[in-house]
């Protein structure tokens, strides 16, 4: 395709130091590379942080699969002692942990950066060197929470990964019942909340402020839409985790009894706290997923979306009552009954706007010129499959069924019914969707299909069988059951169908693999798009748009392929003469370098380890510095900036002609 | 050397706005501290506490920090928190209030409290 | 008012670029993070007041070791910071950076009044009547409350007096306005947090049953 990148032809014509480094700053001369190694590390593209954040993701997707994979292993037989019982604690604490933190929250991550800019018509993010802060925060936390099983490997150290699941109940986190492996938990989601605020924080002021002009909020893309809740969830739900944890870290280093029940602390406050995080965490994982189908439905419907306001409205009040119902996860803990009631009734309540959408996706496709290419049929098998979580979510509701439920397998086939059906599906559909806007490249729809048909039945055969165990009374959690419990086939059946289910995930990284190196060009509008990211180049220039678009209605870009008074109306849009775009830093990364050596410091504390220094309060302080010195160093840096200089026939409004649209046939 | 912009009316204006807002949340203040010894119920005294806490709370963020002058975003944007944090706070409070889940004590464990020393290796 | 509205809406002149809804990004994102901190301290005020609500037997008999007259001082000295701060906002909005070098002072000034007078609260809890982090509950959930809020003033202090030192360098004016107003709100939030603290920590202790 001659089209394809266009953009990175632009030559940096002027450079321009707005302020000039003073004090600190000087020391960390603002890097000018934006390629090689440097420029990676110092970024503050949106696109190069959003690819990254994906990687990272990915990665740790991998890791926390082999974890999942090692606890069906156990499971496969009854009395099983193919791990030790201390290894499966630590498995299945980790996998949890890594797939929510660190895997589906960081995957959508990478799709906020990447695609949110794109799609409401902005040249990058409001706050750029925040968002790669953001970025590195994230990875120093993933690194952190995983150095347990590099710490295990030392004689010295023992049981330094947390064996506490990954809700942490008090006081299984006691300093009595666990050991540095429970600092390095605390700690670790305490960075990775940091990282998650900052980069929502960013993303409201992204959202709301930096729309293109003519981008009411109800022509906002219904993917930005759902951030934009999504983050508003996050900077809401996020301090009470940050709260209950720094409770937890005062208990454990310094001796108070928060959740110690010989101080008169009661340990079902770390319940409450907890869920007031955890509950709409859930909606964190769930709402960009519905945002990524509401774009694809309607592209390969080759329809509008069908009741864009009210999918935009339910989701808004998934959001607002996500907040309102997070004691159903402790119906068993002897609340009384107006407070199951009330707490029943509400997350009954929010089956209706989630109903809401499901009808609204069924009515977008319904007499749409339907195209199943991969993308779309991971969002059709999205909608299937998170039917059948939401489905046993209701189920759980009703707080006497719950009874019956509570911490069995068929918890655990709901959630993750909802997390891997739902919500992984979800991003499987964003991946295969934007991939091609991203690399440049097309995928082979055949290979996307055997991915998508592998991962469906692979995961079908392995979490449905499950609620069969959950209601024949497999406890959840549990590292061994008898063989004459009528469990044994069952298990053995959900086992295979986890190997079919990694089986597709490794074909998803060959599929990835062959697209990245073989991938014929994808152009600029493989799948005949509706938003504006499918107007500029594949993959698009740094800085966007060359002439920022007039929003004149909502799915803009089909609008302009389609209406020709519209063509008209962006004739009128040239090319902007010199694009001024932020600079590079080194210090987001350093502020987040201090942070993770000041959270080493601080999980080995009360140890009783002492080489280099560790056990004191020496490393914490050194973070400390660090972090101080990288701020002063941020701030009198300035945002700095440059200005590239878009070729003339760029195009207008980045607009081009329309290509052929079905380029995987 | 730069110069200073001259005062304008409503400069002055915002000057005594900001003075006498000071001045009358000192004095809220002042009656808060004098009414927790008048001996009327609980609930009255509680409530009117709150009450004018919340007083001296709105004033703030109305005048100090200009949401009386900025756009009504800002407004409806910390609002979203506040009135989230304390529904959830009241939430919380109602659930420990009406169900204390406290523990049974006994007199050998309430002594005082053991150390707890932190192991590492459990 | 709409006088007003017009001397506050001139930040686009001020060097930010023009946003969709004409509220600084700076400023939106401080708002947005005061949302935030308000559940931050929600959930920490709620956990005091859940074991106030059913303290454990052995607790401290509160009103004899509380000194209102002190916290009363000190919430004073924060209340009249707040005017400081919003005065200095306004003096560096009028270029007036002597005045603003004077204000900024003394907000930084009573913010470590009132530093100095809870240390000595703390001091006095910890030497006359032996409550320490760990010798009960209401201790634990005092210091942990107050000493999050310090933390709080505490880098507010180094917030402002960074402008304080910043504003000799011959770079500040009345541009730097937004950059101080943001810094402001940081500093009034934390004002407002010690009146719910006062109230509820304080003075509810004072009302009985």
């Amino acid at each position: 395709m001659p089209m394809q990148n266009e953009g990175s032809s632009a030559k940096v014509i002027t450079e321009e130091r707005e302020s000039k480094p003073v004090g600190l700053a000087r020391a960390f001369k603002r890097p000018t590379a934006t390629t090689g190694l440097v420029g990676w590390l110092t970024t503050v593209d949106h696109k190069k942080i959003g690819i990254m954040y994906g990687v990272a993701a990915l990665f740790f997707l991998i890791v926390g699969g082999i974890e999942a994979l090692l606890i069906r292993m156990q499971l496969a037989v009854p009395n099983s002692e193919l791990i030790s019982a201390q290894l499966y604690n630590e498995l299945f604490t980790m996998h949890g942990t890594t797939m929510i933190f660190l895997a589906v929250m960081p995957l959508g991550a990478a799709f906020f950066n990447y695609i949110i800019p794109l799609q409401i018509g902005a040249r990058d993010v409001a706050f750029p060197r925040l968002n790669a802060f953001s970025l590195w925060t994230f990875l120093a936390g993933g690194i952190f929470i995983n150095t347990g099983w590099i710490l295990n490997m030392l004689p010295a150290i023992d049981k330094a990964v947390p064996k506490i699941g990954w809700f942490g109940y008090a006081n299984l986190t006691s300093a009595e019942f666990s050991g540095i492996g429970t600092d390095f938990w605390v700690f670790g989601l305490q960075i990775l909340g940091i990282a998650s605020i900052v980069a929502a924080l960013n993303f409201i002021v992204t959202i709301i402020n930096m729309r293109a002009p003519g981008m009411t909020m109800m022509r906002v893309p219904l993917f930005s839409w759902m951030v934009l809740v999504t983050s508003f969830l996050i900077i809401l739900a996020f301090p009470a985790i940050t709260i209950a944890l720094a409770c937890l870290m005062m208990d454990r280093l310094f001796g108070t009894g928060f959740y110690e029940p010989v101080f008169g602390g009661q340990p079902i406050l770390w319940q409450h706290l907890f869920w007031i995080f955890g509950h709409p965490e859930v909606y964190i994982l769930i709402l960009p997923a519905m945002g990524i189908v509401s774009e694809a439905l309607p592209t390969f419907s080759r329809k509008p979306l069908f009741g864009y306001a009210i999918i935009v409205f339910s989701g808004v009040i998934i959001g607002v009552l996500g907040f309102a119902v997070w004691a159903h996860h402790m119906f068993t803990t002897g609340l009384s009954t107006i407070a199951k009631t009330a707490f029943a009734l509400a997350t009954m309540a929010i089956a209706v706007p989630t109903g809401v959408k499901i009808f609204n996706w069924i009515g977008t496709i319904w007499g749409g010129q339907i195209r199943f290419t991969t993308p779309m049929i991971f969002a059709l098998g999205f909608i299937w499959m998170f039917m059948i979580g939401g489905f046993s979510g209701i189920m759980h509701a009703a707080a006497p069924a719950d009874g019956q439920q509570h911490d069995t397998y068929f918890v655990v086939a709901h959630f993750h019914y909802v997390l891997i059906g739902g919500s992984l599906f979800a991003l499987f559909t964003g991946m295969y969707y934007w991939i091609p806007k991203v690399s440049g490249k097309m995928f082979s729809e055949k290979l996307g299909k055997w991915v998508f048909w592998t991962m469906f039945a692979g995961f079908n055969i392995t979490f449905f069988p499950q609620h069969f165990l959950g209601l024949g009374g497999m406890p959840r959690r549990t590292y061994q059951y008898d063989a004459d419990m009528g469990l044994n086939t069952w298990n053995m059946v959900s086992t295979i169908g986890a190997f079919i289910l990694g089986i597709g995930i490794l074909l998803f990284f060959y599929h990835l693999v062959m697209m990245l190196r073989k991938g014929a060009p994808s152009g600029n509008d493989p799948w005949d798009g509706r938003t504006l990211e499918w107007s500029i180049s594949s993959p698009p220039p740094e800085y966007n748009f060359a002439a920022v678009p007039m929003v004149t209605s909502r799915d803009e870009y089909w609008a302009r392929k389609m209406i020709p008074e519209k063509k008209k109306l962006i004739e009128n849009e040239k090319p902007e003469k010199s694009i001024h775009m932020p600079s590079p830093s080194w210090f987001p990364m350093i502020v987040s370098i201090g942070i993770l050596i000041g959270a080493y410091g601080m999980a080995f504390l009360k140890s009783g380890y002492s080489f280099v220094g560790l056990g004191t309060l020496f490393w914490p302080i050194v973070g400390l510095l660090i972090i101080t010195a990288g701020i002063y160093g941020w701030a009198f840096e300035g945002p700095g900036g440059y200005h590239l200089h878009p070729e003339e026939e760029e195009g207008s409004g980045g607009y081009r002609k329309k290509e052929p649209s079905d380029k995987s046939k | 050397m730069i110069k200073p912009f001259p005062n304008t009316r409503d400069d002055i204006n915002r000057f005594y706005t900001f003075t006498w807002l000071a001045m009358f949340l000192a004095l809220i203040t002042g009656i808060e501290i004098v009414i927790i010894y008048i001996p009327a119920p609980y609930w009255l005294v509680a409530s009117s506490l709150v009450f004018l806490s919340a007083i001296k709370f709105l004033a703030v963020i109305w005048w100090f920090m200009h949401l009386k002058w900025d756009k009504i975003f800002c407004t409806i944007l910390f609002m979203t928190g506040l009135i989230l944090a304390g529904g959830i706070a009241a939430a919380l409070l109602a659930i420990f209030y009406f169900d204390p889940h406290e523990p049974t004590y006994d007199d050998d464990m309430m002594q005082g409290p053991p150390i707890i020393e932190h192991v590492a290796n459990v | 008012m709409s006088q007003a509205v017009a001397t506050h809406d001139t930040h686009e002149e001020h060097g930010e670029h023009p946003t969709c809804t004409g509220i600084p990004n700076k400023k939106m994102f401080m708002w947005a993070f005061l949302a935030s901190d308000c559940m931050f301290f929600g959930c920490l005020i709620a956990t005091h007041m859940v074991y106030r609500i059913s303290p454990p037997p052995g607790s401290p008999d509160l009103q004899g070791i509380l000194d209102i007259e002190i916290v009363s001082i000190s919430t004073f000295l924060l209340l009249m910071s707040s005017l400081m701060m919003a005065l200095s906002v306004h003096a560096i909005g009028k270029n007036n950076l002597k005045s603003f070098r004077r204000c900024i002072l003394a907000t930084v000034g009573m913010g470590m009044g009132f530093l100095l007078i809870q240390s000595y609260e703390w001091y006095h809890f910890v030497h006359e009547y032996d409550l320490t982090l760990t010798s009960s509950l209401f201790g634990s959930t005092f210091y942990t409350l107050t000493g999050t809020h310090k933390i709080h003033v505490i880098i507010g202090i180094i917030w402002l007096m960074t402008y304080y030192f910043y504003s000799f360098s011959g770079k500040m004016d009345h541009k730097s306005e937004l950059d101080v107003e943001v810094a402001g709100l940081y500093w009034h939030f934390v004002d407002i947090v010690w009146i719910v603290i006062f109230t509820v920590v304080f003075l509810l202790e004072f009302v009985d049953m």
